[in-house]
């Protein structure tokens, strides 16, 4: 083998840049949902209104909300807009959401 | 805390060892990439003048950003040439401009879109972009590596991998890369970015995301009606119709195609009015096709539901060959309408759009925060 030919190739790692610690931190967990406020959040999909209602009376019938809030996400692939992320945190404190079709 | 944007470095003994390292990494969409070495990486960054560690945008909700560097590196990888790195680098600045989130959208939707570039302007003619016959084949260096380039930033820099966080039902040939060029010099038409505001003489990439293409074949019709009813018919089954009204479209019009409308005096608007005016289905079609959930109600059978949101929305431009008479319709699935901005000329004075901080999006922490 000839000294070129053993000369190290070096490679630029081609994956994203590490954005660093994570900025965002998980809401404490409700130790008792029983009388709390329930929200609903729809992300569009299709029959998702369907189950998360049904969904929602079920646990309603066990825990006996103090309120139940229906809110639905533009897209199913994107983050709720502003306004419905300002409404969760204004008149919920538990959220169920995520229904494929 | 502070940290840097610098890319790893990997080293490797030889360069057929190195293709292979890519494919332990990971990094390929399949094929064999050309490494990234180091030089050629440089090579790429030189031709723009970009600092190697100048964020280009950021994915909000995948908590990753794109720096220059690794967008060089995922263009070499690619097979680009320095000279199709601004092509590139403008079509992901379209998508960071309209919703860096439509990046993550476009691969986590079920229905598989791929992200059509569509340039205009002089630098197709520098770069050799292929704009007439085979338009959508292989065969041409920047048609297959400028839309290459960015099906690797997705997988490597925004984890857009094949069931991981790309979700695609059916998955699309669209993804391994789709760039075309507008045929202006053989156009009926003004060209498609003069349209939209631009000087014939800037260069523009027009970046969507699409669906996978359908072609028309109306071969034997004599008028221009004849091919716009096949357009509007081809419009309003296209995919049972599963987005209609909801969605823009690109009719790529073939050499013939074109030639034929031109000559009957048919410009944009007017063909752009036609097509939407016939381009439609019955609620109650859609129904028993299962495009629309429900049962049949009284009046379905009386409501139109049209394929386009409205006649501009029906975007057309000439491309491909004279050898046969074709054209071809895409879908433009709603992640990314069509976007036109100009490819700048330098990128010296470029600055990343702000993040947004109005809940929606979650910012990356920056240096020094």
């Amino acid at each position: 083998m000839t000294a070129a030919t053993s000369q190290k190739i070096q490679l630029v790692d081609p994956t994203g840049a590490d954005p660093g610690p994570n900025p965002l931190t998980l809401a404490d967990r409700s130790a008792d949902i029983r009388g709390k406020r329930l929200a609903l959040l729809d992300n569009s999909k299709a029959n998702s209104d369907v189950i998360l209602k049904a969904i929602g009376e079920i646990l309603n019938d066990e825990f006996e909300f103090a309120d139940i809030i229906y809110l639905k996400k533009h897209s199913a692939s994107l983050p709720p807009k502003p306004e419905v992320m300002a409404e969760l945190h204004r008149h919920a404190d538990i959220v169920v959401t995520g229904v494929g079709d | 805390m502070s940290h840097s944007h610098r890319a790893r470095l990997h080293e490797v003994d030889e360069a057929l060892g190195a293709i292979e390292e890519c494919y332990r990494q990971g990094w390929t969409d399949g094929l064999p990439v050309v490494p990234p070495t180091l030089q050629r990486v440089e090579a790429m960054l030189d031709y723009v003048s970009l600092d190697p560690e100048q964020v280009l945008g950021e994915v909000p909700v995948r908590r990753r950003a794109l720096t220059a560097e690794h967008a060089a590196a995922n263009a070499v990888m690619a097979g680009c040439l320095p000279e199709y790195f601004p092509v590139v680098l403008a079509a992901m600045d379209a998508m960071f401009q309209h919703d860096p989130n439509c990046i993550h959208e476009s691969s986590a939707a079920t229905n598989s879109p791929g992200i059509l570039i569509m340039v205009n302007g002089p630098i197709r003619k520098e770069i050799e972009l292929n704009c007439t016959g085979n338009l959508f084949s292989p065969g041409h260096r920047p048609n297959a590596t400028i839309g290459r380039a960015i099906r690797l930033i997705l997988i490597n820099v925004f984890e857009q991998r094949p069931n991981v966080l790309d979700r695609g039902c059916m998955g699309s040939l669209t993804k391994f890369g789709v760039c075309i060029g507008e045929d202006e010099e053989n156009s009926p038409w003004e060209p498609f970015h003069v349209s939209r505001g631009f000087d014939a003489d800037q260069s523009t990439v027009t970046v969507a995301t699409v669906q996978d293409p359908e072609m028309l074949g109306n071969r034997y019709g004599v008028t221009a009606e004849s091919l716009m009813d096949a357009t509007a018919d081809a419009m309003s089954s296209h995919g049972l119709g599963i987005y209609l009204n909801d969605s823009p479209w690109f009719w790529v019009v073939g050499h013939w195609h074109a030639q034929m409308l031109g000559a009957q005096g048919w410009d944009r608007p007017r063909i752009q009015e036609y097509v939407f005016e016939k381009a439609w289905r019955t609620r109650a079609q859609m129904k028993r096709l299962g495009a629309v959930r429900g049962p049949l109600l009284d009046g379905d059978e009386d409501i139109r539901v049209p394929a386009a949101p409205s006649p501009e929305s029906i975007l057309i431009l000439k491309g491909g060959g004279d050898s046969g008479i074709y054209s071809e319709l895409m879908m433009n699935y709603h992640g990314l309408p069509a976007l036109t901005i100009p490819i700048r000329e330098s990128w010296e004075d470029f600055r990343a759009p702000e993040a947004d901080d109005d809940g929606s999006h979650y910012p990356l922490p920056r240096r020094g925060d």
